[in-house]
């Protein structure tokens, strides 16, 4: 494999992007390390693509600097920087062929024609297009035509690369392929990358660290692991997976962890710096249990026990989907145990496991 | 990028340069009448004089119009040929240099006349009355007399028949409209035209365009300079002038030296040179049909004899000012050119 | 070190200290003064020995402004450095420059208070080389300050031309328009009053509405008003059809067709006119038939409304038909496929997809149909009769008895207000929906066929009117063959040998036709002009769909003035403004082509235009992040995608500078003389058979011209565009093809 690494850290200081009145990205710190795949997530309209525009110099920075490696990039034009991007749109060159188009780069920059020629190859056996060279754009699949994209950005082995929703074209299948396609490649040769994309799911199987975006400002960053498990506001809890949002009441505070009583439930999870009185719970779906009621079995005996009624069950092949109706609100519940289904209508139990419920707020 | 830059360089290099043109022994001519007639001239002149004529051939209101644009820094020498109106005009205006010929003393009376009258600041080539020209097949298949007056053309029997230009774009329908008030009285005139309105079918915008029409069967009867017509008839249209009862007005096509002109030496040994009784002769050679200013010069043989016209005692002075014209235009919008039909 | 900052102060300081300083009486080319007398004669020098030698001492300042640039000179200046000494040196310089050229002019001092507070100065000439590099290194300086302020994405090929542009059109556009327009606010001593304009433009003759109950002409201003908006609507939409039968009808013969199509743009004026009146006029062909077969007593209707507007609606279709061409061809085959599986059927596409996305190419003809019939002199002033528009009678305003420069800029005024707000409106249609279908996703789609319907009813207006260009043009090509066209039918080669002949003489060839040095000329500088025209409106057209700066709209209303403005009015007003110093340029051939380039860049403008904004922006940043710099990307993505339109800009902008009369007519020199004034002089004179035995020579020319351009540039490849192969795939059908309409 030819393709080198040049991987290089990116660092915003402050940076903010203002189009008249509108402020697009306000006051944004942030460093991606070295080799690290940075994943901007968030809902359409919140600056992630505008932050990745002014990383690839697309965009002006207002106020604020951006620093790829120890150069001060702010005032230099998108054809300085030593960045690539994978578009959304792909934006192949319709009028080039598949290897003019990934050899553009090369040209431009004066490499010589026969390494040109070479270093294509390269990134196109890179992709699993080999034999596509001389095809035009439009000769090809989505599928193969992101990976042009994705070869065309390649080859100039830049400092760092992005990716703006690269797979939103895609279909659900395709899509799984080629993300892990993109992080194999990524992390085989150590790349700085940074992505966009509003997909939690693509984020979280990525990403080394996610960075959620709302409204021009940074919700919450962390490995993908740290925000599901412990979200620091509801925003994040519910964009990040699905999570049911319930008040709860911080009952006493012990050690590292807290009594906390959702309804008539009792439970001790880790406290996040959270002290007595009310707070709110993200609990994932799928640690929500429901328990049949019967004659003897009335609750787990921890501390009480949660109680409602199966409003939906949805049979989905790997497990059940079940929307339940509480004295706490609607909770919508995912379980695995589809030998024994809930039927609709039915009065049940409800068992949480201690994985998959945490405290919001992110004072840790 | 850096290639660009200094490509971008030299394109706004290229495009804002310049390059004059002017030196010694050399003429810039603004010509006027047809371009047979600037050829001939400026052929016999460079012959003669060995002088470099640089000659530009554009009519009478157009050249005016570059000459007032241009009077800051003159470019061309002298004005030749063209109407007499504009050339008053920038007499009048102070654009044009007083010079007096040595062959001025030759000249016919009316030229003499219109000289002095302008202070010698332009002097006539050659003049052509005003008539009346009538297309004789289209007039019989209509069954209408020719006419013969003026005063014909009001008569119903020509409702949209006639064409004659707009005095307001045309000198030629300005002295047509002047020489009618000199023949009626202003009032009388007046009158005329509002009844004549309401036979023509176009008031044209160039001054030759109605004796055009009437030659290509357009219209039946147009009113132009004769020597217009005579090259309709010379061109094979069954075109027939008439000399108006009541006596016509004429131009004179005169000649200025402009300004401050670069080449002040040649322009006055073509001036002079222009005036000269062998040149004006050689005007048939070109097909100009207008009668010469000088008295020694012979006119074509298809040229209306003046002699046999009755011209009327044309008022330069008055009927060539400004304000006189103005007036006179601004009544004949108010209440000729405003009326229905 | 900047590179550029230290190639434009060199630049700057050779124009000042070596080449001559002022314009020379020899011509461009000619280098005389490196033998006569440089460089010390007063009239070769270069600005340094101007001011030490020869005592103009006011050019000196001027190095002051040079060694603004010296501080950021060194290796390691900074960017806000670079940007503010630059700033001084680029502004200044420039203000000086220009500013010592309109206080000292050719009788020295302009101003009588000037003299008496400095005492008299020598005079002085125009800019020449020296200055003229002087005047571009100290531009470019400017834009580079900007450039290093992060303006424009930092980005040094856009700041530089948005800078050259601008400049351009300050200098070529904007100071002479208003040098004529200004005198619609004076009275004809030059006095300054309110007063008489307020009279001249509520004037009756201009406004008068007693046509609606009365048989008088209206004024002016409606007539134009109705012509131009009727043969905007109607050319937009027979080039609409003309662009459909061509594109989508999949006609066997359609690359001939293409090239009828666009017959009537090269086609010198009055021509069209005149075959008119033969045909249709009281004694024309077709009534005299009429006459005969059926007893229609022949009419003068010709003569006005219908006759201008069927003379204009052939003569501007092909513009329309060329913008719109590149439109139709470029509406994304997917995004039609996509309306089909949504069950609508091809009428249904056609209305709501394939329509609405030529929605900036309709507004782009409709608007240049709209300018072309205001400005256009040649049709109204030859079928006109008493239908009076603006355009003749600003001509007539300035050429005529009355002689009234002031109506004629109060006329100017009236038709610039209506094209402006053509222009506003426009834009308002347009909106700001986005209309990109050339994406960077290949596109394999196929272009829908055409609902039957409208097939139809396009072949019914295309037919006819197809075969009443045709009889035009066989009249046109028989006018010239014989002796007196409309009269004497018997055959002759009077008018070509007259024009055309070429003797053997003593040494050689003589080209002794009377044609031969106007269509010489005329071939040059059209051949000059058209690509630097084109490149000009191309360049203007990236700037304002892909740059976002200051003043944008500004620039684009900068761009359309010259258009608009009809050529009598920019032909009298370059003279005004280019017959004195500082620029002075009258009577040479560079005046023709700085015209021709300003006046007719806005059609590559519209063009371009109309086509960028159908390229995914994400193309060019593609690009940008691969390296190229923003030249590059022009060049290599965004300029091979728009070979239609430029083609359209470059077959135009030749045509157009072969075929213009009204402003070539106060700018023909003896030196330079244009074809089509030679032309005028013999339909001024009678002499038909002449001036069109010269159009057809050169209706040739330019039809040869356009094949050329047609093969060469026209078509762009952008997939296959053809039904044979089926895309390899690894994903369902159906799921590429949702366009992006982002």
């Amino acid at each position: 494999m030819t393709i080198k690494s040049n991987a290089s850290p990116v660092l915003f200081d402050t940076v903010t992007k203002a189009y008249g009145d509108v402020v697009a990205v306000d006051a944004i710190s942030l460093s991606v390390a070295p080799g690290e795949l940075v994943t901007l997530l968030g809902p359409s309209g919140c600056g992630k693509t505008t932050t990745l525009r002014l990383i690839a110099g697309l965009e002006m920075a207002t106020s604020g600097h951006i620093f790829i490696g120890d150069t001060d990039v702010t005032k230099l034009p998108a054809t300085a920087r030593d960045v690539s991007m994978v578009f959304q749109s792909y934006a192949l060159f319709p009028h080039m062929s598949v290897s003019e188009n990934v050899g553009y780069g090369l040209k431009v920059s004066g490499i010589k024609k026969a390494e040109t020629r070479d270093r294509s190859q390269d990134a196109l056996d890179l992709v699993g297009l080999t034999d596509l060279g001389q095809r035009m754009p439009s000769e090809l699949s989505g599928g193969q035509q992101q990976r042009v994209a994705v070869a065309r950005a390649l080859v100039l082995e830049p400092q760092v690369l992005l990716f703006d929703e690269p797979l939103s074209n895609l279909d659900a299948k395709l899509r799984r392929r080629v993300r892990e396609e993109v992080r194999e490649i990524q992390q085989n040769l150590g790349l700085t990358t940074v992505y966009v994309t509003h997909d939690q799911e693509e984020a979280l199987a990525v990403s080394d660290r996610i960075v959620v975006m709302r409204n021009a400002n940074i919700a919450q960053e962390g490995t993908p692991r740290e925000l599901y498990e412990r979200p620091a506001d509801t925003f994040v809890a519910d964009f990040i997976g699905d999570a049911n949002i319930v008040d709860a009441q911080i009952i006493a505070v012990d050690g590292d962890d807290a009594q906390v009583s959702i309804g008539n439930l009792t439970m001790a999870m880790p406290h996040r710096n959270a002290g007595p009185g009310p707070v709110q719970l993200a609990i994932r779906p799928e640690a929500i249990h429901p328990i049949v009621i019967d004659a003897d079995n009335t609750g787990n005996g921890d501390g009480g026990s949660l109680s409602g009624t199966v409003s939906k069950a949805t049979y989905l092949g790997s497990h059940f989907e079940y929307t339940i109706e509480t004295a706490l609100g609607a909770l919508f519940a995912i379980d695995p145990r589809i030998d024994a289904p809930v039927l609709e209508g039915q009065a049940i139990g409800i068992e949480l496991a201690s994985r998959g419920v945490t405290i919001i707020g992110d004072r840790s | 990028m850096k290639k660009t830059l200094i490509g971008l360089g030299v394109l706004a290099l290229s495009t804002a340069m310049s390059l004059p043109a002017q030196a010694a022994d050399k003429l810039t001519l603004y010509c006027s009448p047809q371009i047979e007639w600037c050829n001939l001239m400026v052929e016999a002149f460079e012959k003669e004089t060995g002088i470099d004529v640089a000659m530009t051939r554009k009519s009478s209101g157009e050249t005016f119009a570059q000459i007032k644009a241009e009077s800051r820094n003159p470019k061309g020498d002298v004005w030749w040929g063209g109407t007499g109106d504009p050339h008053l005009q920038a007499a009048e205006e102070g654009l044009t240099e007083e010079y007096t010929s040595p062959t001025f003393g030759t000249l016919h009376p009316w030229a003499q006349g219109q000289a002095k009258s302008a202070g010698m600041m332009t002097v006539g080539i050659y003049a052509g009355a005003l008539g009346i020209g009538y297309n004789s097949e289209l007039l019989a298949s209509k069954g209408l007399n020719p006419p013969k007056c003026w005063s014909d053309l009001a008569k119903p029997e020509y409702k949209g028949e006639v064409q004659i230009a707009n005095p307001n774009s045309s000198g030629t329908s300005y002295t047509t409209l002047a020489t009618l008030v000199q023949i009626m009285g202003e009032e009388k005139a007046f009158d005329f035209m509002k009844k004549m309105h309401l036979n023509i079918n176009q008031y044209t915008k160039s001054g030759s365009a109605p004796i055009k029409a009437t030659a290509r069967g357009e219209t039946t009867i147009g009113i132009t300079f004769m020597h217009d017509m005579v090259t309709q008839v010379v061109n094979g249209f069954p075109v027939e002038i008439v000399a108006p009862c009541e006596g016509t007005g004429y131009e004179i096509g005169s000649m200025s030296i402009i300004k401050n002109a670069r080449n002040m030496e040649s322009a006055k040994k073509f001036y002079d040179f222009a005036l000269r009784a062998d040149i004006q002769t050689r005007a048939r050679e070109a097909k100009a049909y207008q009668v010469p200013s000088n008295s020694g010069a012979t006119p074509p043989d298809e040229s209306p004899d003046l002699d046999k016209l009755t011209l009327i005692e044309y008022d330069f002075v008055k009927y060539g000012s400004s304000a006189e014209r103005k007036r006179l235009l601004k009544r004949w919008d108010d209440e000729v050119g405003a009326l229905p039909r | 070190m900047n590179r550029f900052i230290v190639l434009w102060f060199a630049v700057g300081l050779i124009g000042f200290a070596i080449i001559p300083w002022y314009t020379t009486d020899d011509s461009f080319w000619s280098f005389v003064w490196l033998t006569d007398g440089y460089p010390f004669d007063a009239d070769y020098a270069p600005a340094l020995l101007q001011i030490f030698v020869h005592g103009k001492i006011w050019l000196a300042p001027l190095i002051l402004f040079f060694l603004a640039v010296v501080p950021v000179l060194r290796r390691d200046a900074s960017g806000q450095q670079q940007a503010r000494y630059l700033a001084i040196a680029g502004i200044g310089g420039l203000a000086y420059l220009f500013l010592q050229g309109f206080t000292i002019g050719i009788g020295g001092w302009e101003y009588a208070a000037l003299e008496s507070l400095f005492g008299p100065v020598e005079r002085q000439f125009g800019l020449g080389y020296g200055a003229v590099l002087v005047a571009g290194a100290f531009l470019f300086l400017l834009t580079q300050s900007f450039a290093a302020r992060g303006y424009v994405g930092g980005d040094l090929f856009v700041a530089g031309s948005i800078g050259l542009i601008i400049t351009l059109i300050v200098a070529f556009v904007f100071f002479p328009v208003s040098r004529i327009l200004m005198s619609a606010f004076q009275d004809n001593d030059g006095a300054f009053t309110l007063l008489l304009f307020a009279e001249k433009i509520s004037d009756n003759k201009i406004w008068g509405l007693r046509c609606i109950s009365e048989n008088v002409s209206c004024g002016v201003a409606w007539n134009s008003l109705m012509l131009a908006t009727t043969v905007g609507f109607g050319s937009t939409l027979l080039g609409l059809a003309f662009a459909l039968v061509t594109t989508r009808a999949r006609l066997r013969f359609g690359k001939a067709f293409r090239v009828l199509t666009v017959l009537p743009i090269i086609t010198p004026p009055f021509v069209i006119g005149l075959a008119m009146i033969l045909l249709f006029g009281r004694a024309g062909v077709v009534s005299q038939f009429m006459d005969w077969a059926f007893d229609i007593e022949p009419s003068r209707w010709i003569y006005g409304f219908t006759g201008i507007w069927l003379a204009q609606m052939l003569a501007f279709t092909p513009i329309a038909f060329l913008v719109l061409i590149g439109v139709v061809e470029g509406v994304s085959p997917s995004m039609e496929e996509a309306a089909q599986t949504l069950r609508a059927d091809s009428w249904t596409t056609f209305t709501t997809v394939s329509f609405p996305l030529m929605r900036p190419g309709l507004a782009n003809a409709f608007l240049l149909g709209f300018i072309e019939s205001m400005a256009d002199f040649g049709n109204p002033f030859v079928l006109g009769g008493n239908y009076g528009v603006l355009s003749t009678d600003i001509f007539f305003a300035i050429v005529g008895a009355q002689n009234d420069q002031g109506r004629a800029a109060v006329l100017a005024i009236v038709l610039l207000v209506f094209t402006l707000t053509a222009f506003y409106v426009q834009r308002r249609w347009v909106g700001k929906k986005s209309y990109v279908t050339v994406t960077g996703k290949g596109d394999s789609g196929l272009h829908a066929a055409l609902p039957k319907r409208l097939t139809w009813a396009i072949f019914a207006i295309v037919i006819p009117w197809t075969a009443m260009m045709l009889v035009i043009y066989c009249m046109v090509m028989f006018g010239g063959f014989v002796e007196t066209w409309g009269r004497d039918h018997s055959f002759t080669w009077r008018h070509y040998a007259e024009a055309f002949s070429i003797t053997s003489g003593e040494f050689g060839l003589v080209w002794t036709g009377s044609a031969w040095n106007s269509f010489w000329t005329t071939i040059t500088i059209s051949a000059i002009a058209a690509p630097l025209t084109a490149a000009v409106g191309l360049l203007t057209a990236y700037l304002l769909v892909r740059q976002k700066f200051a003043g944008r709209l500004l620039f684009e209303f900068g761009t359309m003035l010259s258009f608009a403005i009809p050529g009598t009015v920019i032909g009298v007003s370059y003279i005004l403004a280019f017959n004195i110093p500082p620029i002075e340029i009258t009577g040479t051939g560079i005046i023709l082509i700085i015209c021709f380039m300003f006046r007719n860049m806005p059609v590559g403008l519209r063009a371009g235009v109309a086509a960028m904004s159908q390229l995914d922006k994400n193309l060019d940043e593609a690009s940008l992040t691969l390296g190229a710099n923003s030249f590059t990307t022009v060049r290599k993505v965004i300029l091979p995608l728009l070979r239609p339109a430029i083609a359209a800009a470059l077959v135009f902008s030749f045509v157009r500078a072969i075929t213009s009369v009204s402003a070539v007519i106060f700018l023909v020199s003896a030196d330079y003389h244009m074809a089509t004034a030679y032309i005028i002089g013999r339909v001024e004179n009678g002499d038909y058979g002449l001036a069109i035995a010269y159009s057809s020579v050169l209706i040739l020319v330019m039809l040869a011209a356009v094949s050329l351009v047609q093969l060469l540039v026209s078509e762009r490849k952008l997939g296959r565009r053809s039904a044979t192969t089926k895309p390899a795939g690894d994903d369902p059908p159906g799921q590429k093809k949702i366009g992006a309409v982002a």
